[in-house]
């Protein structure tokens, strides 16, 4: 870990030289919690030269990330900072974005802001998608849930949105695992169905994920024999 | 001086040489010794137009280019709304489909992100990234 | 030549510190050849079979080239590969480079400088430089 010091420091010493805008740092490193629907990240920057200087874009690497300037003309000496926000979504574990930043002091550069979210993943869900083929035998197929970090999962409860569909949640491989068979019943009909897997935790705050189940309709199939 | 050199340098690559035999015997059976693993399947745009209807299109970007502009049948997936799009993307989709996913260009991380999400978590076959994006296939309209 | 400033003192500090560099390196590469094996294919220098042999051996070979220098054991032999070893990674990533092959692959597109690589070179400089100045104060050794 001495190495990383001495890199940072070693990196730090030019980005000094570089230019009028300094940054305080040019990467986040955000751990937002399981309720947070947000992970926001402060680029702090100074201005060290002696004339204004106007951050002309802010430009993230995608939708999901929006950043907001407080104001665009950097008066020497003043500092300031871009709030980056990164909407987590339907988002699990690490994530890469950067912002490209283009002031007028140097023009054709472009800074890039890294931020990088670690998402925690309550549940893993594998596979998230059933598919009975018309040939294919209406046996059960197992969906493995896998309880992420120290979580206190201790029931999934599980609904399907077609009555046709039957699930049924057994303890799973592992000590944090859980296993939801899924075995649909007759039907003369194609099901596109999806699963609602709750668990018991958090309580305040319930989150639901999903699994979906397509069975096609074995009526051509049914018809042949 | 030379020979102790030389001795030395060889003696440094041998016993380097030990513990990467061992690690590689350890992912033998999971490491793809030939070739890059097929895990970032591309295709350009004119094999996918050779396609013809057996593709499926997935659209990665956000909902203002797509509304604008889209391949015809493509349908819309991203990862801020997975959850709700997914299941529209499920029903279109069957075995004998290639999908192919785009968003705006070359350089775009969000195509790659959706192929791998379909290819791990809805573990679906024969995923695609189209080569050069929605860009491309514009200039090659 | 021997107008080379000495210090033993500075040498055995640049040797420790080079030679925790490449412990650290490789390291961090050891830990996940298949994603090495994969960093090295974005070169596109060496085909997929070559690059995927090299992920497995070359961390190990860092790791051990980096205790010699540290602990000032088969040193020459250790800072002969260790300066072949730099020369081949700038090499690759001038190659990178020139070839305007994006090697960090951000989502952000057809932007302008990349800092980092800019550092990433920077470093391997400081290393090399580090390295030719031990290799021209070592000693010579008349026994192994």
């Amino acid at each position: 870990m001495k190495t990383r010091v001495l890199f940072s420091l070693i990196l730090a010493l030019p980005l000094a030289a570089h230019g009028a805008l300094v940054w305080e740092s040019e990467s986040a490193d955000l751990h937002p919690s399981l309720q947070d629907k947000d992970a926001v990240a402060h680029f702090k920057y100074k201005n060290t030269g002696d004339k204004p200087i106007k951050i002309v874009s802010v430009h993230p690497s995608c939708g999901c990330t929006t950043a907001a300037l407080a104001k665009d003309v950097v008066d020497p000496n003043e500092s300031g900072e871009i709030t980056a926000t990164f909407h987590i979504g339907d988002r699990s574990g690490v994530q890469q974005k950067t912002i490209g930043v283009t002031t007028d002091d140097k023009p054709g550069q472009v800074t890039l802001l890294k931020l990088k979210a670690t998402i925690p993943q309550l549940l893993k869900i594998s596979p998230t998608f059933l598919f009975w083929a018309p040939t294919d035998a209406l046996d059960p197929k197992p969906i493995t849930v896998t309880v992420g970090g120290d979580f206190p999962v201790t029931k999934l409860n599980v609904t399907a949105t077609d009555k046709a569909i039957t699930t049924e949640v057994k303890p799973g491989p592992g000590e944090k695992d859980f296993r939801i068979f899924v075995t649909p019943t007759e039907s003369g009909r194609p099901i596109n169905a999806a699963l609602k897997i709750e668990p018991d935790f958090p309580k305040e705050a319930p989150k639901t994920f999903y699994a979906n189940v397509r069975v096609d309709s074995r009526a051509k199939a049914a018809a042949k024999k | 001086m030379g020979r102790v050199l030389v001795r030395q340098v060889l003696f440094l690559l041998g016993l380097a040489f030990l513990p990467a035999i061992g690690q590689a015997l350890y992912y033998r059976g999971t490491v793809s010794w030939q070739q890059r693993p097929v895990d970032s399947a591309a295709v350009s745009v004119e094999e996918a137009k050779n396609w013809g209807g057996a593709v499926l299109w997935v659209d990665a970007r956000a909902e203002e280019p797509f509304a604008k502009a889209h391949v015809p049948g493509a349908l819309r997936l991203d990862e801020d709304g997975w959850d709700t799009l997914l299941p529209s993307v499920l029903a279109a989709w069957s075995p004998e489909r290639k999908v192919v996913v785009y968003c705006s260009r070359e350089t775009c991380n969000a195509s790659h992100a959706v192929a791998e999400r379909l290819r791990h978590e809805v573990q679906l076959k024969n995923i695609y990234v189209l080569q050069g994006g929605w860009e491309e296939w514009e200039n090659k309209k | 030549m021997t107008a080379l400033p000495r210090s033993k003192i500075l040498e055995r500090i640049l040797a420790i510190i080079v030679g925790a560099v490449f412990i650290y390196a490789g390291f961090l590469k050891a830990r996940d050849p298949v994603h090495f094996a994969s960093d090295i294919s974005n070169y596109q220098m060496v085909p997929w079979s070559v690059g995927v042999r090299l992920a497995f051996y070359l961390p190990w070979l860092e790791l051990v080239c980096g205790f010699a220098l540290v602990l000032h054991r088969f040193f020459s032999g250790a800072l002969a590969i260790t300066i072949a070893l730099l020369l081949a990674f700038l090499g690759a990533t001038a190659w990178a480079r020139i070839h305007g092959i994006d090697v960090s692959c951000g989502c952000f597109g057809s932007a302008g400088t990349n800092l980092t690589l800019a550092w990433h070179l920077a470093i391997l400089a400081g290393l090399l430089l580090a390295s030719i100045y031990l290799w021209c104060t070592r000693e010579r050794v008349r026994f192994a």
